[in-house]
């Protein structure tokens, strides 16, 4: 099968899942209502990476037309040859918008990632939700999810990327609020749907921007062709993907839109799990290395995404360091790491494009194993311990979760950059980059050097709370929650065994692809035709050669890992008793900031959402008064008449006089006007 | 019979037959209230297979000259008209146009007149098919919530649908008129009469007399357009003279010799279709004069100079003159179709009317009757009063209309009647729709023309969707309910599907038309007056629709359960769903999916007539800055709509 075959197969398969799910449970088959999902996504992670070998082998297969399926088959009653699929979503005028799909190393990747992980979350699911009332619904969203985050990533036309950006919104939105009965979760979801969207609307005003700019081209490849062809000028290009980033703050929750991300994982724990690591939060980031010819032209922009991922990093892993919630710190950490790749792609342009959107995509793909593997481990915690999830509250559970234990410090070590584990390699090819662009940069070089201070920075803080997390629950004396019953133990074999294989991925995948093959990844990645135009364009604007490589700095890595290795000293120092330490008086003031997550929430309940309630109770009551003033209006008649009205009382003296004076007047008038 | 008169009796029936139902119903159910709703559904539900019917051939009917892009006519073609003398012997020449006289003015066979003039195109179809759609679900939610004089009722019902439908397919201004005010006595008694609220008078009596004031000063427009645009004769024959500069002519008017020589005034006329062109003659005309003698001053001899602009000044002032009148007639226009869509500020008849009429005629009110005036607009005002329409369009009624969107937003988030809250969102996206349309460009006009049908449905189902809780609970007030998630499941998936349609997820339709209205914003010709600040509001108001619809989901389906009085014995456990409430419901939210996944069938049946109109107004922004004119003229090949072949005269 040729490679657009296969992505077409994907979005069938996932698109039938999502389908067949309900349908099971209208049978009364509720119990197997996870059949479709995992066999579709297992599948598809398959079909998924046959693409992956296809594009090695065969480079990129372009943009395709449209999903043009042709179909044959006879059937005793009926047969047809062939089916086309219609290649036009809409058209009026000049935006036309189709069905295109474009099949590339960057989206072959994507693609393989995301189904390969989420094939695991949902097997894990399996397990964690048995005997939910919603099980069908969970699979049913889920497989929706997984089909909206491969169309985002499969599409080349931006409105179709748009459908499936707003589709993992929407499905974000079903399964944060998955216990709708849960006040809580019923609020986090909508808080979750509306930040994204306010970020999607810079997004749409962009996408529109650009169709305006770019030779009204809604496909995404066109409209770099046409903006190469047709440079446009600073302020617009700049303001265009200003716009776009506005999409990608929102939807991989970078400041000052970050704040839904927390909150979400009031959903069942896979999903925070499906949410943080593969799906969903990575469309920003995507996003971003998608449009990369864009964002190389306008250096300014690329500063200012930079900075925004230097900020969201640093303040996230500062509030991580002190929550109490063992999920809250993962998603804390989600935020830090994403502000990590966004800091890696905003030195393209800076350093060679490749290079940098590399090491962003990089990290995505090992963050999505470790961050996954956290995830699920969390919510293997949480099975075991009756749904508690509060850090103070257990402690110890090395011997009582064996299994958890092992992986979850393996995901813990992942994410804190040690040496040869996944983490370290992705998080020291961004230093570098950061460090490249510090120093050898063309514009703006103070900037990204202060940005690779605080990434080392933050790399510290991240070992820090990620093992004192670690720490927290599985050292020190074992404590068990009452809700945990007497029974708390080990998960069952199909929660274990994901943790398993993320945990392998988390320990080599990262080794594997880059140093062991020499830079495989980056070099395979660099071949997608985007980024090979951001190369150009840089290699023209700079009059520079591209950097074909990453190259390993022992300077950087030994800074990385000096970093990683004193936080992980420090967390072990303070809780290797599996308690919370006491703080010296001075770091107090500095703690609560940290544990009110910098009081952003309520800065933002203050600053935009009280403000908006008053407006909307000030709009009702104002309208109050345009019906006054229409009202008013309708009574001139009335008082007009009141006016009139004692003219008419009914005195045949006071009409007969009445009669007298109009004659007189009219007599008068006919007089003057003859005489004169 | 060729297929020209079989579409035009089919017409013909669609559009009287909801009379005869009504005779029927209200003669032979009066006292028998189950076979009267019985009848209502069989007759409403044969009105729909007929519509259908009607669309599929006429779709299939008109395919065919979509293609002729070169000599596309500016002026509206209905097809199906009755009494096309065209089509009445069986040759397939048509005229467009009809010899079915109503009023003649002059007692003379040829004098101006009002005529019996119907027809269907691409601006039309569709909402005549919602329009007989809506019609049908309003009758299936009316069944149980209906039970006093009920064959009144849906005489009433059906004597609207006509009303409704005549003003769709008239191409007569005054006959479009009457259709347009005989909405109000249908609706005046279905509000007053069988209101739910307590006020039902009251609303109906402010709904009656805020739209007739309105309206009162569209027939002023309507009379003033008629009036000032009459047939153009030859300055020399009486034959009708349609010679209009091209605007390359326009743009070499100031080379040619000679004082030119516009058209006499002929015969008035109520057609839609000749006043287009009349109008577009009349302003083309005036503006070829001004640029005639401006030529003619600059190449002057010193001697013939005052002479020369005293000319230009005369022609000057005549054309100003016309431009002011056209402002006037535009505003007294867009009166009565503002209030009727409405427009903020002039919407506030719309939250009484909305919670006080019984839920199925609120839904014809926000799926159908809002209609009315947003395709005033496209039929009547910018094809009549094109050059004020860009002048004034989008800097006047788009700002109110961006006013309206994020007003009406925070109006909606603020009200604790679920009733109002749609109502003022029903606002809001009106806000947008007509923005969408005096964006006036192909994508703008064919997104609002689409977004016409999606807000029919989505408005359409909400209503219906709220019927379920006020055939189930005392109260409609938000505050009341929680958590209705747990215990109507299949309710729930269908309001969240409805709620997203709004909201303009992709993939359902209202995203399909905003995207298109949103892009007819950034035309370049349109950014010179703050389009891209419109669609900055326009993008931002899909938001705050998500913003008060999300609460409102938040607030009465999520969270623990919590419901209000129930309307049956105190036992009586509501049910969800039911067999006769999920048609209704799922055929819109399955509507609403389709028409999200494969809007270009739709768009293809309204391109041509778009086209014509957005050429139309080309032609008056050409007018009006010719900078535009030579700016496309690089870009891609003039257009030639003209076809008429008279020399142009000269003395």
């Amino acid at each position: 099968m040729s490679s657009t075959a296969l992505a077409v197969s994907v979005l069938a398969l996932l698109l039938a899942a999502t389908l067949l799910t309900p349908l099971l449970a209208k049978l009364r088959l509720r119990r197997y209502a996870h059949l479709p999902a995992v066999l579709a996504f297992g599948t598809s992670a398959v079909l998924a990476m046959l693409m992956l070998n296809d594009v090695y082998v065969n480079g990129p297969a372009g943009p395709t037309p449209g999903l043009s399926l042709h179909v044959s088959a006879d059937f005793p009653w009926i047969s047809f040859h062939e089916t086309k699929l219609p290649t036009t979503w809409f058209s009026a005028g000049l935006l036309n918008v189709t069905f295109s799909l474009g099949i590339d190393p960057l989206s072959a990747i994507m693609l393989a990632t995301v189904t390969f992980v989420a094939t695991w979350i949902a097997i894990f699911s399996a397990g964690y939700m048995h005997g939910e009332e919603g099980y069908a619904r969970y699979f049913t969203i889920m497989s929706l999810f997984v089909l909206c985050m491969c169309l985002l990533v499969l599409a080349n036309n931006f409105f179709l990327l748009l459908a499936g950006w707003e589709g993992v919104g929407l499905c974000s939105y079903l399964l944060v609020g998955y216990y709708y009965a849960k006040p809580s979760a019923a609020a986090a979801a909508r808080k979750a749907f509306l930040m994204t969207r306010l970020g999607d609307v810079g997004f749409v005003l962009g996408i529109f921007l650009l169709w305006s700019v770019g030779g009204h081209h809604t496909d995404l490849t066109q409209i770099f062709a046409h903006i190469q062809a047709h440079p446009v000028n600073d302020f617009t290009l700049g303001l265009a993907c200003l716009l776009l980033f506005c999409g990608a703050v929102g939807k991989s929750a970078q400041l000052p839109l970050y704040v839904w991300l927390p909150d979400a994982m009031e959903g069942p724990t896979p999903v925070s799990a499906l949410i943080h690591a593969a799906t969903m939060v990575t469309a920003g980031v995507y996003l971003l290395a998608r449009c990369s010819p864009l964002f190389v032209q306008v250096p300014s922009v690329q500063a200012y995404v930079a900075i925004t991922g230097g900020a969201t990093a640093l303040l996230a892993a500062f509030i991580a360091l002190t929550q109490t919630d063992l999920k809250r710190v993962l998603a804390y950490s989600t935020v830090s790491q994403l502000g990590y790749m966004f800091m890696a792609l905003g030195t393209a342009g800076a350093v060679t494009p490749s290079i940098a959107v590399a090491a962003a995509i990089f990290h995505l793909f090992t963050h999505a194993f470790f961050k996954a593997l956290l995830f699920l481990g969390s919510g293997s915690v949480m099975h075991a311990m009756g749904n508690v999830i509060d850090m103070r509250r257990f402690g110890g559970l090395r011997t009582v979760l064996p299994v958890t234990h092992a992986t979850f410090l393996i995901g813990c070590a992942a994410l804190a950059g040690l040496p040869l584990l996944s983490g370290f390699w992705s998080k020291d090819q961004i230093l570098d980059a950061l460090d490249h662009a510090g120093e050898h940069g063309l514009t703006h070089r103070e900037l990204y050097l202060g940005v690779f201070g605080v990434a080392v920075l933050t790399a510290g803080m991240t070992a820090f709370y990620t093992f004192r997390a670690y720490f927290l629950t599985f050292w020190g004396e074992t404590r068990i929650p009452e809700e945990a019953g007497h029974h708390a133990h080990e998960s069952p074999r199909i929660m274990c065994v994901p943790l398993i294989v993320l945990a392998v991925g988390a320990l080599f995948v990262g080794a594997l692809v880059e140093p062991l093959t020499h830079h495989g990844f980056s070099k395979f990645l660099s071949a997608t035709p985007a980024i090979q135009q951001a190369n150009k364009t840089y290699e023209r604007e700079h009059n520079v050669r591209s950097q074909s490589q990453p190259h390993f700095n022992w300077l950087i890595a030994g800074l990385g890992t000096a970093a990683a290795v004193g936080g992980l000293g420090l967390a072990f120092a303070m809780y290797r008793k599996g308690q919370l330490a006491q703080l010296p008086a001075a770091a107090k003031p500095l703690h609560a900031m940290s544990l009110n997550k910098g009081y952003v929430d309520e800065i933002y309940h203050g600053l935009v959402v009280k403000p908006a309630e008053i407006a909307a109770t000030g709009s009702r009551q104002f309208d109050g008064l345009v019906d006054a003033v229409a009202r008013l209006v309708s009574y001139a008649p009335r008082m007009l008449a009141a006016l009139l009205r004692p003219l008419q009382n009914g005195l045949v003296q006071f009409y007969a006089l009445g009669m007298v004076l109009g004659l007189t007047a009219v007599v008068l008038v006919i007089v003057f006007k003859v005489s004169r | 019979m060729n297929l020209n008169t079989v579409l035009g009796l089919l017409l013909l029936v669609v559009l009287l037959a909801p009379l005869a139902a009504a005779a029927l119903i209200a003669i032979g159910g009066r006292g028998r209230p189950g076979l009267t709703r019985r009848l209502a559904v069989y007759a409403s539900a044969l009105h729909l297979v007929l519509t259908i019917g009607m669309i599929a051939l006429y779709s299939g009917f008109v395919t065919p000259d979509a293609q002729s892009e070169q000599n596309l006519s500016l002026n509206f073609q209905p097809k199906a008209v009755p009494g096309d003398p065209g089509a009445t012997n069986g040759a397939e020449t048509f005229t467009y146009s009809t010899s079915w006289k109503l009023v003649s003015l002059t007692p003379g066979e040829t004098g101006p007149a009002v005529h019996f003039y119907v027809g269907l195109d691409g601006l039309n179809v569709l909402l005549v098919a919602l329009t007989s759609l809506m019609f049908f679900f309003a009758v299936l939610v009316s069944w149980d919530t209906v039970r006093e004089r009920a064959a009144a009722y849906y005489g009433w019902l059906f004597v609207l649908q006509t009303a409704v439908t005549g003003a769709f397919v008239s191409f007569d201004v005054l006959l479009f008129y009457v259709f347009f005010e005989l909405t109000l006595i249908p609706a005046f008694f279905l509000i007053g009469q069988w209101g739910t609220g307590s006020a039902r008078r009251d609303a109906a009596r402010k709904f009656v007399l805020y739209t007739l004031f309105g309206s009162l000063f569209t027939l002023v427009g309507i009379i003033g357009v008629v009036l000032t645009n009459p047939i153009p004769l030859h300055p020399t024959s009486n034959q009708p003279f349609y010679y209009e500069p091209t605007h390359q002519a326009m743009a070499h008017a100031r080379d040619q010799d000679g004082p030119y020589v516009p058209g006499r005034a002929g015969p008035i006329t109520f057609s839609i279709p000749v006043l287009m062109k009349n109008v577009s003659m009349w302003d083309s005309m005036s503006h070829y004069s001004v640029l005639q003698a401006e030529g003619r001053l600059a190449k002057a001899t010193p001697n013939l100079r005052a002479d020369r602009e005293r000319e230009l000044a005369d022609v000057r002032e005549k054309q100003r003159e016309r431009s002011t009148t056209q402002f006037w007639l535009f505003l007294a226009l867009m009166a009565g179709f503002a209030v009727k869509i409405p427009i903020v500020p002039f919407h506030t008849w719309l939250p009484a009317t909305y919670s006080e009429a019984p839920l199925a005629v609120t839904m014809i009110f926000s799926a159908v009757l809002a209609k009315l005036g947003t395709f005033g607009i496209l039929r009547i005002v910018i094809p009549l009063v094109p050059e004020a329409c860009v002048q004034y369009g989008l800097p006047w009624f788009g700002t109110l209309g961006a006013i309206g969107i994020v007003y009406a937003a925070f109006c909606a988030f603020a009200q604790r009647d679920l009733r109002l809250l749609a109502a003022y969102s029903s606002v809001s996206h009106l806000g947008f729709l007509v923005i969408g349309l005096f964006a006036m460009t192909p994508e703008g006009l064919s997104g609002a023309l689409l977004h016409m049908v999606n807000h029919g449905l989505t408005a359409g189902a909400v209503f219906a969707l709220l019927s379920f809780l006020a055939r189930r609970y005392r109260t409609l007030d938000a505050n009341q309910y929680g958590g209705l998630w747990a215990k109507y499941p299949v309710f729930t998936f269908l309001m969240i599907v409805i709620v997203l349609a709004n909201v303009g997820l992709p993939g359902l339709n209202n995203f399909v038309s905003e995207m298109l209205m949103l892009g007819g914003l950034f035309d370049p010709r349109n950014v010179k007056i703050a389009g891209w600040g419109l669609a900055l509001v326009a993008a931002f108001g899909v938001m705050l629709s998500s913003w008060y619809l999300f609460t409102m989901l938040k607030r009465v389906f999520f969270g623990p359960l919590i419901e209000p009085p129930t309307v049956g014995e105190a036992d009586a456990r509501p049910k969800d769903v039911t067999g006769r409430e999920f048609v209704p419901l799922a055929a819109l939210a399955a509507l609403c999916l389709t028409l999200g996944l494969f809007p270009q069938p739709l768009l293809d049946v309204v391109s041509t007539d778009v086209r014509r109109v957005s050429e139309l107004v080309n032609r008056a922004r050409y007018r009006l800055d010719p900078s535009i004119a030579a700016a496309e003229a690089e870009n891609k090949p003039p257009v030639q709509p003209i076809r008429i072949a008279l020399p142009a005269p000269k003395r």
